[in-house]
């Protein structure tokens, strides 16, 4: 059974009162352990289907399977609970929490699932290290730059393991050089722990250098 | 047509016409109702409409009248009516025509049409009949609850008016009203909190139509019955000995209605607490109490912990804004000017060094949100505050008042109904028996007029006991000048340190000027041999404006009964000597009281025995229910027995309600500062809009939300109140301690007084924590009905 399967997915949005659909009755599956890039013209709706598979905008109609369950059948808590276990997020932005540490940021889904706060912080720290970060462990979000952030949120999005991890323009702040640290971190993340990940990118160069291709045109999906 | 644009259309033509006829068809009824005289009656149902029970009560209403109204005496204008209807319903038919939706649009079906709809949109409800009964049913049952608890708890007090037997034959426990009633209030308020909470979770929402639909429906009725029977005899003749416990308890406010509103009111918010609690725990799906997490969000985001805020904040509240404001402006320049000398010198060798300290002191400014969150919590502390030191003042003169009275009189007066007590030592030996009196003494009691030399008054005259009066006032230690009751068993000794020379001179002669001796009692100078007169004692005020001295002349005159003189029938009256002068620093005991001997008091007005025997009780708060044990000891009628509170009933009354409305609008700065908090944490939502669509990314649900930013409204609720207690409870202590002097010519006592009360302070600090709790509600929903995508899109 394919890790992730879209059937049927419509969803608009409104600009001054249009309604412009994004998604017209998108279908696709996404097997475990796959590498997938998915790109499309800026306002294509690229960010509103990542949001859609990682639960955190609802279709207007169609369903969304996640190991066979229709992840939106289920109420609010085990969505939200569904999200913190099996899902990574990766932004644009580093979207840290300004007020905690680089530590306390990677262990915040585990603290937010009532995990013992110092097991919580071992592991966390452990990642830090493995980004690179073992040093700026106790800066705030304000005083790392973005380079480092964007670690940061990756080790953030890595803390409990999931087995979905979206990154929505993960570089699209970076320069170049920054950026391809980046990208061999996904790519090492996808290999060493066997993570599913769909890499949003304008980065040409970034999508294809993974294994399989998605393009996000005229309301549809197309294997690139 | 785009679908957002599909609206209604108005044709305004349509609708004022359509009006001026409604207008028309309701003057047409109103003529009707004028000629048919049935304003009170239309005026009341429509009255009963607002509180949507109209309907429901004009059908009862009809059904009861139908067989009654057959030879129906006013003739109804039933062309004028009928037309009037027919007109209205017309008009209101030409305004509705004129209201119309817009054609829908000739577009095709959307391409989704025919998708499965998304499940979570498809099964969700909008109405949930079991919520409105947990609401409903909760608040009629918590109210239920409080009035069968304040009868069962309380009802086996005997009553103190009528034969006791008779009516204890209910059983009930016996415990004091006001803690029958805390513990029914308690009681009533866990019920309506738990039917909250269980409505709540079982909707998983907060189900305002539901709350509202149950609190109108089923809450409100009984308040509304309790009010009526204050005005509706019939409804307090079937109801009035039912709910006996009930009224009484409310009538010791003084305004009976005030009460029942309260206590609703108290009802409703512990039902709106349930329901907040129980959406907060199981809203989004499961009960989850937890808070680990939640507040180490919370901490971080308003961090009211902090020594500096906590301080600054106390000193403001104990010392006033301008003092330590100016202190920390001064101390902040000092500080200021130093740290830059310091960085320039830094500067002369080691500029780099010098560009990072100066930025170290730029990332000390605080932010907005920081200011705001240190004037909700000076805010809500000023509340509580001022609550703790106002009602406490007030606690204060209230117990001084108590104790003034209590002294003077006694806790509890058994009498009978009609008539003396001439048996009274028997009476006495019986009441002996009752456990928890403590002391009795007879007395008779009458109204006179008393004349001096110079002037006249009337007084109060009771005949005391001097031996056994002591045991129940404090009359034997207000006397001046170490003087004794039991004088007046000797008068003839009473002039032995009484004036010198002739006790027909007026009090205060010219003569006695100069020489170092009290004003009032003197006791110097030598005896001589006046007539011997029956002693009195009197009050210093009465001294006063009497100008009278210990062992002067009174004349006591009885308008009561008459003697034959010379000239027919003149007024009762007999000479009295002063034999001593009390002072109880009441003013209205010290000018109307006089006391005399029991045997010179029946003497006087021809009384066999007693009118009757004053007791003292242990516990005067216990009074009322010792003087029903008194009575049914005696055996009921003919003798009955009032408690101090009923005798000075509206007086304490008016005190307590005089508290009640200070509290009130005491209230209402903890309210402003709860206005505070609402903005405070409206400024936090918007500031951490980001935060908060990155909190859920991460897996935080809706319920987790709403309680950080309940817990963040929380804290400063909880620094605040702690703040104002702390601040409070010191105004307090200085005030005791050192003492604000109050005119003597308008108090009756010299200092402010001040009586800490633990049930009233916890309060304040409760309600206030309490009030910035449902403060914090609609911020932290607005919290949680941020859209994850919504903060998250690339800016």
């Amino acid at each position: 059974m394919a890790l992730l399967s879209i059937r049927n997915v419509f969803k608009s949005y409104f600009l001054h009162g249009k309604r412009i659909d994004v998604l017209r009755g998108v279908s696709l599956d996404i097997e475990r352990g796959e590498l997938v890039s998915l790109v499309g013209a800026s306002g294509a709706g690229k960010s509103t289907f990542l949001h859609v598979l990682g639960t955190l905008d609802a279709p207007a109609a169609g369903e969304v399977f996640f190991d066979g369950r229709a992840v939106f059948s289920m109420n609010d808590a085990e969505i939200a609970e569904f999200r913190n276990k099996t899902i990574g997020f990766v932004f644009q932005s580093h979207y840290l929490l300004p007020e905690f540490t680089a530590l306390e940021n990677v262990a915040m889904p585990a603290l937010i699932q009532r995990q013992d706060r110092t097991g919580a912080y071992t592991y966390a720290r452990e990642l830090l290290e493995r980004v690179g970060l073992g040093h700026r462990v106790d800066h705030r979000p304000g005083e790392l730059s973005g380079g480092e952030a964007q670690r940061v949120a990756l080790a953030r999005s890595l803390v409990l393991k999931p087995a979905l991890l979206l990154a929505d323009e993960p570089t699209g702040n970076l320069d170049p050089a920054t950026g391809e640290g980046i990208h061999q971190l996904l790519r090492d993340v996808n290999r060493d722990l066997g993570i599913t990940a769909v890499v949003v990118t304008h980065n040409e160069t970034l999508a294809r250098s993974m294994p399989r291709r998605l393009r996000l045109a005229a309301g549809g999906v197309t294997e690139a | 047509m785009h679908p957002a644009e599909r609206q209604t259309v108005h044709r305004w033509s349509f609708i004022w016409t359509g009006a001026l006829v409604a207008l028309v068809g309701f003057i047409l009824l109103g003529m009707a109702i004028s000629a048919s005289e049935a304003w009170a009656e239309v005026s009341a149902g429509l009255g009963l409409s607002l509180v949507a029970w109209g309907g429901v009560l004009q059908v009862l209403n009809g059904a009861l009248l139908a067989p009654a109204g057959t030879g129906g005496t006013a003739q109804l204008p039933t062309g004028l009516l009928l037309g009037g209807v027919l007109v209205w319903l017309a008009g209101w038919g030409l305004i509705a025509s004129g209201i119309r939706r817009a054609p829908a649009p000739a577009e095709g079906l959307s391409p989704a049409a025919g998708a499965s709809l998304y499940p979570r949109l498809a099964r969700y409800r909008d109405f949930y009949w079991s919520t409105l009964g947990a609401y409903g049913g909760g608040m009629l049952l918590a109210e239920l609850v409080l009035i069968l608890l304040q009868t069962v708890l309380s009802s086996g007090v005997p009553s103190t008016d009528l034969s006791a037997p008779a009516q204890n034959a209910g059983g009930g426990l016996s415990l004091p009203p006001t803690l029958a009633f805390a513990l029914a209030l308690i009681a009533a308020s866990a019920v309506a909190f738990v039917s909250g909470f269980i409505g709540a979770s079982r909707a998983q929402r907060l189900s305002l139509p539901e709350a509202t639909i149950g609190v109108l429906y089923l809450g409100l009725p009984i308040p509304i019955v309790l009010t009526l029977m204050e005005r509706v005899p019939a409804l307090q003749l079937a109801l009035g000995y039912r709910l006996r416990e009930v009224t009484y308890v409310a009538g010791l406010l003084g305004r009976p209605e005030l009460a029942y509103w309260l206590v609703f009111t108290g009802l409703v918010l512990a039902l709106v607490l349930g329901i907040n609690t129980g959406f907060i725990a199981a809203g989004s799906g499961r009960v989850d109490l937890k808070l680990g997490f939640e507040l180490f969000v919370a901490r971080r985001h308003v961090m009211v912990f902090r020594p500096s805020l906590l301080l600054g904040t106390l000193a403001v509240l104990m010392f006033g804004i301008i003092p330590p404001l100016l202190i920390y402006f001064i101390i902040r320049s000092a500080e200021a000017a130093v740290e830059r000398t310091r960085i320039r010198s830094l500067g002369l060798s080691d500029p780099l060094a010098a560009a990072s300290d100066l930025n170290r002191l730029k990332l000390r400014e605080q932010s907005p949100t920081m200011m705001m969150t240190a004037l909700s919590v000076g805010g809500v502390g000023v509340g509580v505050m001022a609550l703790i030191i106002v009602l406490s003042v007030m606690s204060g003169f209230e117990a001084d008042l108590q104790q003034k009275i209590l002294g003077t009189n006694a806790h509890a007066v058994v009498s009978r109904y009609a008539g003396e007590l001439p048996d009274y030592p028997k009476v006495m030996e019986s009441i002996r028996r009752v456990p928890g009196v403590v002391g009795q003494t007879p007395f008779i009691i009458n109204q006179v007029m008393i004349a001096s030399e110079g002037n006249v008054d009337g007084v109060i005259i009771k005949g005391i006991d001097p031996a056994t009066v002591g045991s129940v006032t404090d009359l034997p230690e207000y006397l001046l000048g170490g003087n004794k009751l039991e004088i007046l068993y000797t008068p003839e000794k009473i002039l032995g340190h009484g004036l010198p020379g002739d006790d027909e001179a007026p009090a205060g002669g010219s003569g006695q000027e100069g020489v170092e001796e009290d004003d009032i009692i003197r006791r110097s100078g030598k005896a001589s041999k006046p007539a011997v007169l029956p002693g009195i004692v009197i009050g210093r005020e009465l001294a006063a404006s009497l100008r009278v001295v210990v062992g002067d002349r009174l004349n006591v005159v009885s308008p009561l009964g008459t003697e034959l003189g010379p000239s027919g029938p003149i007024p009762k009256s007999r000479a009295f000597r002063v034999a001593g002068i009390f002072y109880s620093g009441m003013y209205e005991y010290d000018s109307k009281f006089v006391y005399i001997l029991l045997k010179e008091a029946q003497d006087f007005f021809d009384v066999e025995g007693a009118s009757g025997i004053e007791l003292k009780v242990a516990d005067i708060d216990d009074a009322r229910r010792i003087a029903g044990q008194v009575v049914k000891v005696l055996g009921g009628y003919p003798y009955r027995a009032r408690d101090w509170g009923e005798m000075n009933k509206n007086l304490f009354s008016a005190l307590r309600l005089e508290k009640l409305v200070m509290g009130i609008i005491l209230s209402i700065i903890i309210v402003v500062a709860a206005g505070l908090i609402v903005a405070t944490v409206i400024m936090l939502v918007l500031e951490k809009r980001k935060e908060i669509s990155v909190l859920k990314a991460l897996g935080v649900p809706d319920g987790g939300i709403v309680k950080i930013f309940l817990a963040e409204g929380l804290q400063i609720g909880v620094a605040g109140g702690l703040l104002g207690l702390f601040s409070g409870l010191s105004w307090c202590y200085f005030i005791e301690k050192v003492g604000i002097k109050l005119d003597p010519e308008v108090y009756y006592i010299p200092a402010l007084p001040v009586r800490v009360e633990f049930v009233q302070t916890a309060l304040a600090v409760v309600i206030a924590v309490l009030v910035t709790y449902l403060a914090s509600i609609y911020p932290a929903l607005k919290a949680s009905s941020v859209e994850p995508v919504e903060g998250l899109k690339a800016e």
